[in-house]
């Protein structure tokens, strides 16, 4: 095979973001359709109550609680792929940096919907806010749901900063191609970047300022996310585990996502040279390691479960394996630990479709963890005369509908419209040493 | 009057351009090299051009500091402006606080960061396009040197003898 170019890099991106056809304008007019049923099933909410959703006591979080969680999981992955293996100078994220970039800013604005609908009086989401008022009530910090909303907020900034700066000379590229209206917009949008030495040594440096800082943020970011539940006093959720048990959570399922869009990004704009089968395989090897850390947590859980000898904790896992979830577990043991083990193989880890069927099963997985750990916990608590059941209605399956709809269009913009691979970073991974000598 | 002409020279080849940039540089010299394109950060280049280390950190640190203790008195603020006992915690918790304070020590730090960069950086600058060749964010690696009218041939011939395409620009 010959080596790649600087052009036939150039040449292989910039033609991703050439006028679209029918094929296209299509998927995205049927996925905008999601997103209009998900915003219409929200609306109805708002109209009539947040009692249309089969949230209840005692399962007072239902799927809105679990799509938060899920999407807020995907995201991780993305800073993963764009900082933690950048500081490890694993080049082989190289190609897919910029697609799992995109990834968590999509993924953290989805997520970041849910508590807004799960408020139901949407209207006073400022009382989440430090904002002053007359009757001096403030938002109270000791509270996880404060740490989240700081936490998110931080994440979703430094995100979408982290993003926007990467690409900036790649938006300088696409301006110095475009010509007209797009490169009046690209000129703007790539703030006069021009590449020379004194752009590339603050460039280089903030860059891994950036990675270092993501790095400890998405770890404190899923923390918080498990500690909405770990603080609670419920038996299921009120375990010292949670935080590493979610952060390993969170990157399975997101590396899987990475999967899961990257292998028809790759065959539908021809990137097969770039995202190389090798960047594939590293994906679903990382995802071997992932499995096993969660799988290592399930047990952990039912372990200590065991060990503590407290009778609501082992009948709660007691339940959680036999009870009327346990297919969720189940499903989540298989999906997410069992499944990913045949990675192992080296012949399904190269095969494409392999790789593509398993990283949607692990999505389902991980969407399934979520449900059992938030439904399954306060469904079956301290107090047998108070355990429920929960289902969700028409209306959450509709706005659930919306979220992965949503998430998908905006990322079906994305690649058309901007750089969906990184032209500079795969120019680097050309070149030895490049970016060193800043 | 001795009027002053700007050249840039392309190169494909990363090794070439870093070459011509020492010699350009090399005492005595009639040219000034007032800088390097180049479609990634090329280390060739930065030797040659003796680039020293940024100072954007100093930006992240000031803002992770001013940020951890924004945050700490922002949750130590609101706790006192209603004194309630939660939990049992006192009202200046230590370890919740300090958490909203890590939050926004990388929130801080990450905005100092960019104002660093695009302080030292001096971007947005759209005037930087005048003296810049589109190639050089594709495969070309520009070098922009000036010299005096009467010398101009001299530098051309510089950049031509050693692989690389002219630009005179106005």
């Amino acid at each position: 095979m010959t080596r790649l170019t600087f052009s036939e890099i150039d040449h292989t991106v910039l033609e991703t973001l050439r006028p679209a056809g029918r094929g296209y304008w299509t998927a995205v007019g049927i996925l905008f359709a999601g997103v209009l049923v998900g915003a219409s099933c929200w609306a109805y909410q708002i109209a009539t109550g947040i009692g249309v959703g089969g949230q209840n006591i005692p399962v007072a979080w239902g799927t809105y609680l679990i799509n938060f969680v899920f999407w807020v999981g995907i995201a991780h992955s993305g800073t993963l792929i764009s900082a933690i293996l950048h500081l490890l100078r694993a080049r082989w994220r190289n190609p897919i940096a910029r697609a799992a970039e995109t990834m968590t800013v999509f993924a953290v604005c989805t997520a970041g919907l849910f508590p807004f609908i799960h408020l139901g009086r949407v209207w006073v989401v400022h009382y989440m806010l430090p904002l002053p008022n007359q009757r001096t009530l403030w938002p109270n910090f000791q509270s996880p749901l404060m740490f989240d909303v700081v936490a998110i907020s931080t994440y979703l900034t430094v995100s979408s900063l982290f993003w926007y700066t990467g690409m900036l000379p790649d938006l300088a590229r696409v301006r110095d191609t475009a010509e007209g209206f797009r490169k009046r917009v690209f000129t703007i949008l790539s703030l006069g970047w021009t590449g020379t030495h004194e752009q590339w040594r603050h460039y280089t440096r903030i860059y891994l300022f950036f990675a270092a800082l993501a790095t400890p943020l998405v770890v404190s970011v899923h923390s918080v996310v498990s500690w909405d539940f770990a603080l609670g006093i419920v038996p299921g959720w009120h375990t010292t585990i949670f935080a590493p048990y979610f952060v390993a959570g969170a990157i399975h399922s997101g590396l899987a996502m990475v999967l899961t869009l990257m292998i028809p990004l790759r065959r539908i704009f021809g990137y097969e040279r770039l995202i190389t089968l090798h960047v594939l395989e590293s994906v679903a090897k990382t995802i071997i390691l992932t499995g096993l850390i969660v799988g290592f947590a399930y047990g952990t859980e039912l372990f200590v479960a065991w060990y503590s000898r407290n009778i609501v904790e082992m009948e709660t896992f007691r339940w959680r394996l036999t009870g009327e979830y346990a297919y969720g577990f189940w499903l989540m043991v298989l999906c997410n630990v069992a499944v990913p083990i045949l990675f192992f193989f080296r012949r399904i880890r190269t095969s494409i479709p392999w790789l593509f069927v398993i990283s949607i099963i692990v999505n389902i997985g991980m969407w399934f963890e979520r449900f059992v750990i938030i439904i399954g916990a306060v469904a079956h608590d301290f107090l047998p005369h108070a355990w429920g059941l929960y289902g969700p209605t028409w209306v959450e399956l509709g706005i659930m509908l919306g979220s992965f709809s949503l998430f998908f269009f905006l990322f079906m913009l994305f690649c058309k419209h901007l750089p969906s691979v990184s032209m500079t970073e795969m120019k680097e991974t050309l070149v030895e040493g490049s970016g060193d000598g800043y | 009057m001795v009027t002053e002409v700007y050249v840039m020279g392309l190169f494909k080849d990363e090794n070439r351009a870093a070459q011509a940039v020492e010699e350009l540089r090399r005492p005595p010299t009639a040219w000034t090299v007032h800088g390097v394109h180049s479609p990634f950060p090329s280390r060739a280049l930065a030797e040659a051009m003796h680039v020293k280390k940024s100072r954007v950190g100093w930006f992240t640190l000031a803002g992770g500091i001013i940020g951890f203790f924004t945050g700490f008195a922002l949750a130590a603020f609101t706790a006192l402006r209603w004194k309630l006992i939660v939990s049992g915690k006192p009202i200046v918790a230590l370890v919740p606080f300090v958490i909203v304070g890590f939050e926004f020590t990388i929130l801080f730090a990450i905005l100092g960061n960019l104002m660093g960069f695009l302080t030292q950086a001096r971007l947005p600058r759209l005037a930087n396009l005048a003296c810049y060749d589109p190639r050089c964010s594709g495969e070309h690696f520009g070098i922009l040197a000036s010299c005096s009218a009467t010398d101009k041939d001299h530098l051309c011939a510089f950049f031509t003898e050693r692989g690389g395409v002219i630009r005179v620009l106005d």
